[in-house]
């Protein structure tokens, strides 16, 4: 039987940060990301579900071996992690840290490190109560 | 209201263990490739197990599948994985490595063929969590 299957691993990282635009005046940064314009920043444990797609290897019965998975998503993950992402992280010196704008990144630095067309799904939670999606 | 592809999910658990291990390969293969998971007499998990099935709502019930039809069927599959050490006990691991795919694809097709002309629905896909950050899904092509 011809099966679609998904290797798909949770992980956590956490940063701090600001959304506010420089396009915008300080009245309008507030109205349009209220709390989370907050001047000294705020932080968030993110969750990040990272899903390949792919026939196990016959040999090992895995997409991916478990520990070169966590590997690879540690690596960009380390980037990140414990970092105020707008002070601290140079791509976000010029984009916005919003969910949306992380999980594009965090996929086009995963991307990189997998076989083309590997990466499938990721899903990127905030908080309990938002999450981004990116993918099929 | 046109109603159409819903889908119904019902959970299961059940506990097994597995150990992944080649004999055709080194000691020293084995434990790079598949590290604490070699361990010689096998070790756990209490997996979780999301069973999906679309259909047709059915005008006299308004259930694409009955929930007890479906945990007597499931069930049924599951008597093979659980409280078992899939490797001795479980024949689909004779020759296959019990990793959270394998497992998958052997209870989507297992639960596939128990849902066969049982009514107007079949199996959607299923979500197998190994632990709450590791988990596989499979599901037919065709969907």
């Amino acid at each position: 039987m011809k099966l679609n299957t998904t290797f798909n691993r949770v992980y956590q990282f956490t940063c701090a940060h600001r959304l506010h635009s420089d396009t915008l005046s300080d009245r309008e940064n507030l109205d349009v990301y209220d709390k989370c314009n907050n001047y000294n920043g705020h932080g968030h444990d993110y969750t990040l579900e990272v899903s390949l797609k792919g026939d196990p290897d016959p040999k090992t019965g895995m997409i991916v071996p478990l520990q070169e998975f966590d590997h690879r998503v540690k690596k960009v993950l380390s980037v990140l992690d414990y970092k105020h992402l707008d002070k601290e992280v140079e791509y976000f010196r010029t984009h916005h840290s919003s969910g949306e704008v992380i999980v594009q990144y965090l996929w086009d630095e995963l991307e990189k490190l997998f076989p083309h067309g590997q990466l499938y799904h990721l899903k990127l939670w905030e908080t309990n109560n938002n999450y981004f999606e990116l993918g099929v | 209201m046109d109603i159409k592809e819903i889908q119904i999910t019902k959970k299961f658990e059940f506990s097994a263990s597995h150990r992944y291990w080649r004999e055709d390969w080194t000691d020293k293969k084995n434990n790079e490739v598949f590290g604490l998971c070699t361990s010689p007499y096998g070790h756990g998990h209490n997996y979780e197990l999301h069973v999906t099935v679309t259909g047709t709502v059915d005008p006299d019930t308004g259930m694409i599948i009955n929930l007890s039809d479906l945990k007597k069927y499931v069930k049924l599959v599951l008597e093979e994985f659980d409280h078992k050490y899939l490797n001795l006990d479980n024949t689909a691991f004779q020759e296959l490595i019990p990793t959270t795919e394998n497992i998958a694809r052997v209870l989507y097709e297992k639960i596939d063929s128990q849902l066969v002309n049982k009514g107007d629905f079949k199996l959607f896909r299923v979500r197998l969590y190994e632990r709450s950050d590791l988990y596989v899904d499979v599901w037919s092509p065709g969907e």
